[in-house]
């Protein structure tokens, strides 16, 4: 492999048990998946599928159980505790409620000026400029430096929570159901201004949600989890016209407007089991309308339907 | 039965039935609830009109702010915490027996009958709804044993029916689990049980989905719309989400800063939308078919304004790309475009389908 061609951010076989009283919560097995230089990878699933253990997973922000991420070809797992602390400046992450990752004491010049001090050792009125900068890429003036984060609407506040991420001038950014809180036509602005600052700057995204159609008008690939595992893994266009994965279809078809009205929308039996005490074999197959005998012996393995598209179901006989 | 006296039970003349149907299960005219706050007068409900049928569903649609879930509540009348009140309008409901009531204006006690026997509610989050400290059945049984004086024991079978009917596995098993023992979709069926125990005419469902799983949203929706046919319900769905709104619904209002700014039926309206905040609403997540190019997102320039400032003449005319000087005089009527179909839009016909 060249050099230019090397992913970004290598992540191997990543897997992490919680323990808990009983057997540990498996929210997350055994995933492998790479994200290119200035790529994004939408991550999708529902509730308890890992997605959001995911994304802390490969910042480190939690200890993986087993498995390993690189990122551009360093090692995260080897890294002590205050080099982890200096090399985060490369990978940030914003949250679903920005009012929860802001300080409520601070006003918007302090928080933004906090990391570029910390990282690049500004002085004071170096920082105030740079947060002033900061604010400009994200759409808003100066003016708002000096206020509180309280004064802010949801679509400003995710704002000033992009502009603090990019402070560093990190190179890969996590955003865990980033607009999921927010009102559709806020929704869109700051979905259109993740894409424009990724477009600017190169960055590549991880972008982690429940949500469909915001996932589709950000992403390149996605990948679908159930369960803690990957279900499929795709280029956007090439999985959202041409699912290969039973539960990947039965997403798209539940997604509101997503599916024909009345009875011939595939709607699954059930709800998603415990992340302790999965199925054996695929983990979909107890609500999977085509699951065989065979499904609950071996869990399947990743496989390729097209190139650069791969499926975990022992289904080739499908017609999705 | 309960019975509902002092009252008017006589509808004014000249309301808009299409001569000879059956009256409107719910007609609400004028509405508007306002609240008092330090700051002014909040007017979250500012002359909203709209009918619903029996068997019909109707969902109201609209971002935070836009009035739609106080609508909900200003039928079920359970506005008591923020001092709001009913400042203007009339909520007709056709009774079982064929009297129509104002809810407007009916005595506390009076709407305690009705409620939860003739229309009944379910709301986003069933945990805050639903008792923590008692077995799910006892808390369906109430209902009946309240309503229709039923015994503890026949109450309890109808329960375990109930359970039945909204697919729960195990009903004789699960009437007696408590509301943390059950998923949040599981907590959904059961807020829907008690909601349907005494068979309502009307239900009202403010977001009952936002909170679950899309693919357990789709059982939710499927098993509402079984329901809604086989008892023959009127409807009302409180959501933000115009493209569930095609999945659940027969018609639709579009509500923005207090009012229903277009109305008619969802295929329609999907289709053709013709008021610009339906279209721009619309665009901000587009769908798109399979093999059909990606579109971007558009958000809506602008904010939502405030609810006490609200702008002159149209509402929506500091966002709009279509606002002419005339959208700033003066109030836009909701005026018919077709049969069956309103918009609040002095240029709907100039901007064309």
């Amino acid at each position: 492999m060249t050099a230019a061609a090397e992913p970004l951010l290598a992540v191997r076989g990543i897997t992490k048990h919680f323990a808990a009283k009983g057997p540990p919560v498996r929210a997350v097995q055994d995933v492998s998946f790479e994200i290119g230089r200035g790529e994004v990878l939408g991550v999708v699933g529902e509730s308890g599928c890992g997605k959001s253990t995911l994304g802390r997973l490969v910042l480190r922000l939690v200890e993986p159980t087993t498995g390993t991420v690189a990122f551009d070809g360093t090692e995260l797992m080897a890294l002590a505790a205050a080099e982890l602390r200096r090399f985060r400046r490369h990978m940030q992450m914003i949250f679903q409620d920005p009012f929860a990752s802001l300080n409520p004491r601070m006003t918007v010049g302090e928080a933004l000026a906090e990391p570029v001090r910390f990282h690049d050792g500004l002085g004071r009125a170096a920082a105030r400029d740079r947060a002033a900068a900061l604010l400009a890429q994200v759409g808003l003036g100066a003016e708002h430096l000096d206020r509180y984060p309280r004064a802010f609407s949801g679509g400003q506040r995710q704002r000033i929570a992009i502009a603090r991420a990019l402070a560093t001038a990190p190179r890969f950014l996590v955003a865990d159901e980033a607009v999921s809180a927010l009102d559709v036509s806020i929704q869109a602005e700051v979905v259109n201004l993740l894409k424009s600052l990724q477009e600017t700057f190169g960055l590549a995204l991880m972008f982690i949600s429940h949500d469909l159609s915001v996932v589709e008008a950000i992403s390149d690939r996605a990948m679908v989890l159930y369960l803690g595992r990957v279900m499929e893994i795709a280029p956007i266009d090439d999985l959202y016209s041409r699912p290969a994965h039973p539960y990947t279809l039965a997403l798209l078809q539940a997604a509101p407007g997503g599916g024909k009205r009345g009875g011939d929308r595939l709607i699954l039996k059930g709800e998603i089991p415990s992340p302790s005490a999965p199925p054996s074999g695929c983990v979909f197959r107890t609500r999977c309308p085509f699951a065989l005998a065979d499904c609950a012996r071996d869990i399947p393995r990743l496989t390729a339907v097209r190139p650069g598209h791969l499926k975990a179901c022992i289904r080739d006989d499908l017609t999705l | 039965m309960p019975r509902v006296q002092d009252v008017p039970s006589i509808p004014p003349a000249g309301r808009a039935d299409d001569g000879g149907a059956l009256p409107p299960v719910l007609d609400v005219q004028d509405l508007k609830t306002f609240f008092p706050t330090d700051a002014g007068t909040v007017r979250a409900v500012n002359g909203v009109s709209f009918a619903v049928r029996e068997g019909e569903t109707l969902a109201i649609v609209g971002e935070s702010g836009s009035g739609k879930s106080v609508t909900g509540l200003t039928i079920m009348r359970l506005l008591g915490r923020a001092g709001a009140q009913i400042a203007g309008g009339e909520i007709w409901l056709t009774r079982g027996d064929g009297n129509r009531v104002d809810l407007a204006r009916l005595a506390d006690a009076d709407m305690e009958r009705l409620r939860g026997s003739e229309i009944a509610m379910i709301f986003q989050d069933p945990m805050s709804s639903l008792n923590p400290v008692f077995p799910v059945g006892e808390q369906i049984a109430e209902p009946l044993r309240l309503h229709k004086g039923l015994s503890r024991r026949a109450a309890r079978a109808a329960a375990v029916e109930l359970l039945a009917l909204v697919g729960l596995s195990d009903p004789a098993r699960q009437v007696d689990a408590f509301p943390h023992q059950l998923s949040g979709g599981m907590r959904q069926r059961i807020m829907i049980a008690i909601a349907l125990a005494c068979e309502p005419r009307l239900l009202i469902a403010d977001e009952p989905t936002t909170a679950l799983d899309v693919t357990v949203q789709a059982q939710i929706i499927a098993l509402l719309r079984a329901l809604q046919a086989r008892r023959r319900m009127a409807m009302i769905f409180v959501t933000h989400d115009l493209h569930l709104v095609g999945d659940v619904a027969d018609r639709v209002a579009v509500m923005y800063a207090s009012q229903v700014v277009e109305e008619g039926p969802v295929a329609d309206v999907l289709a053709t939308p013709a008021h610009p905040y339906t279209r721009a609403l619309l665009a901000c997540v587009p769908r798109q078919q399979r093999g059909e190019k990606r579109r971007r997102m558009t958000p809506i320039p602008g904010t939502m304004p405030s609810a006490l400032a609200v702008p002159s003449g149209c509402r929506f005319h500091p966002r709009c790309a279509h606002a002419a000087a005339r959208c700033i005089e003066a109030v836009p009527a909701l005026e018919a475009i077709a049969p069956d179909r309103r918009a609040r839009c002095v240029r709907w016909r100039e901007i064309g389908p």
